[in-house]
């Protein structure tokens, strides 16, 4: 009896110690070939590089489904916060060209009335296991293959009751050699007010842009002309005050306007106002505008 | 001397029996076999069931549709800015290779896989401009 004990015992041993070095050259020693991967798995600088691949495809063609299917794939938790993000970034780093491409995809989502829920590739092998590789790979859902809902924005009339349409599985157009994507309406000038305060540098412009959904908008380019010169900047740059913040130091007694590159109502005339400090003494202010999208 | 067979009872002197030698190798198998068993379970474990799962990956590692994707976005991108150097840093990104072998591999797999034709004509164009790119460079 005991001897059956023992070996039992021994057995249950030899099959657990097999079992860890089984397991130990299969996770740690020789993990199974890594192909096949799926975009959602690299590495948080190529998926900088995918979005900045997509924004910039999307900015040669105008397909929005399109783009929106590819940017699915790299499953950001919130894909336009991703593309604000990294359009901070590229500004950082002077990569304007790529920060407004990355913008204008954005500005795109957001115009979007919902954002469609990400899709399911069609049915393969299991293709993110690595090594269960079919011999025949699926190619990449085209848009036809796609299904989206999208939710169209429809043109309020006073007094019209609003049936919303849904358009399920609808078949996505093939990319169409659109020339540039429109970015929505243009920006409009809500609020232009003087600011006298002595702790803030003289002549301060102060430029707040905000879309449609009073988010604030990073990355967005900023016109600042006087008679003699002028400026580009972007929002962006001091994002502790502010994604869509963006300042500038007026030359005094100098007329400046200011407006967004996407398009925008312009502010003009402004001159640093004089102000005075409690004391008395004068000191030039600055301005405060604020740009939103309708 | 002949064997003795060993009774239950008295266990001690069955260690000291001639039968011991056969007992231990027949032993020694099945705890060898439960050992490759448990290997066996393990590998098929840790390589099917529940195989590592992998993060921040490289480009290249890419299904051969995603990788073919990129590089009809980068083509796409490709025909409005002209910029055969732009494509390639943007084709950079799978490692080794040559940005117009990259780009003839998805145009390779784009005609075998039934991509559309104006699919295939951009990527045709960006095969062409970075081969010419390419040539231009040496």
């Amino acid at each position: 009896m005991k001897r059956s004990l023992w070996l039992f015992l021994t057995l249950l041993c030899a099959l657990s110690l097999g079992t860890g070095v089984g397991l130990s050259y299969a996770w740690v020693v020789s993990p199974r070939s890594l192909t096949d991967s799926q975009p959602a798995a690299l590495r948080s600088d190529f998926k900088d590089q995918f979005r900045a691949v997509i924004a910039a495809s999307y900015a040669a063609t105008g397909n929005l489904p399109r783009a929106q299917a590819r940017l699915t794939l790299l499953e950001d938790s919130n894909p336009i916060e991703a593309l604000n993000a990294q359009a901070q970034r590229a500004i950082a780093v002077g990569e304007f060209l790529q920060a407004d491409q990355i913008t204008a995809l954005a500005l795109a989502l957001e115009n979007e009335a919902d954002f469609p829920a990400p899709f399911s590739l069609p049915p393969t092998s299991d293709a993110s296991s690595p090594g269960n590789i079919d011999s025949t790979v699926t190619p990449f859902p085209s848009p036809d293959a796609l299904s989206f809902v999208f939710t169209g924005t429809p043109e309020i009339v006073a007094g019209q009751t609003i049936e919303a349409t849904v358009i399920l599985n609808t078949p996505t157009p093939r990319p169409t050699r659109t020339p540039m994507p429109t970015y929505g309406a243009p920006f409009r000038l809500v609020s232009q007010e003087a600011v006298c305060n002595p702790n803030l540098p003289d002549g301060l412009l102060q430029i707040v842009v905000y879309n449609s959904s009073r988010r604030q908008l990073a990355g967005v380019k900023v016109i600042i002309t006087w008679d003699t010169g002028g400026e580009e900047f972007f929002t962006g740059f001091k994002p502790e005050l502010g994604n869509g913040y963006a300042d500038f130091l007026m030359l005094p007694d100098t007329s400046h306007a200011v407006q967004l590159a996407l398009g925008s109502e312009i502010a003009v005339n402004l001159v640093p106002p004089v102000c005075q400090t409690p004391g008395g003494d004068p000191y030039l202010g600055g301005y405060k505008l604020t740009f939103q999208q309708p | 001397m002949p064997p003795v067979a060993c009774p239950d009872v008295l266990p001690l002197r069955c260690q000291q029996s001639p039968l011991r030698p056969k007992m231990k190798a027949s032993n020694l198998f099945l705890i060898l076999f439960a050992f490759l068993l448990g290997i066996s379970a393990g590998l098929a474990y840790g390589w099917f069931i529940d195989p590592v799962d992998f993060y921040d990956l490289t480009p290249d590692t890419l299904r051969a549709d995603y990788k073919t994707d990129y590089v009809l976005m980068t083509a796409e991108a490709y025909r409005v800015e002209q910029d055969p150097g732009s494509a390639a840093r943007r084709l950079a990104i799978f490692g080794v290779q040559s940005p117009s072998t990259i780009a003839t591999e998805a145009l390779v797999y784009a005609r075998a896989n039934g991509f559309p034709e104006s699919d295939i004509a951009i990527l045709q164009e960006l095969v062409t401009a970075l081969q010419a790119w390419s040539g231009i460079r040496q």
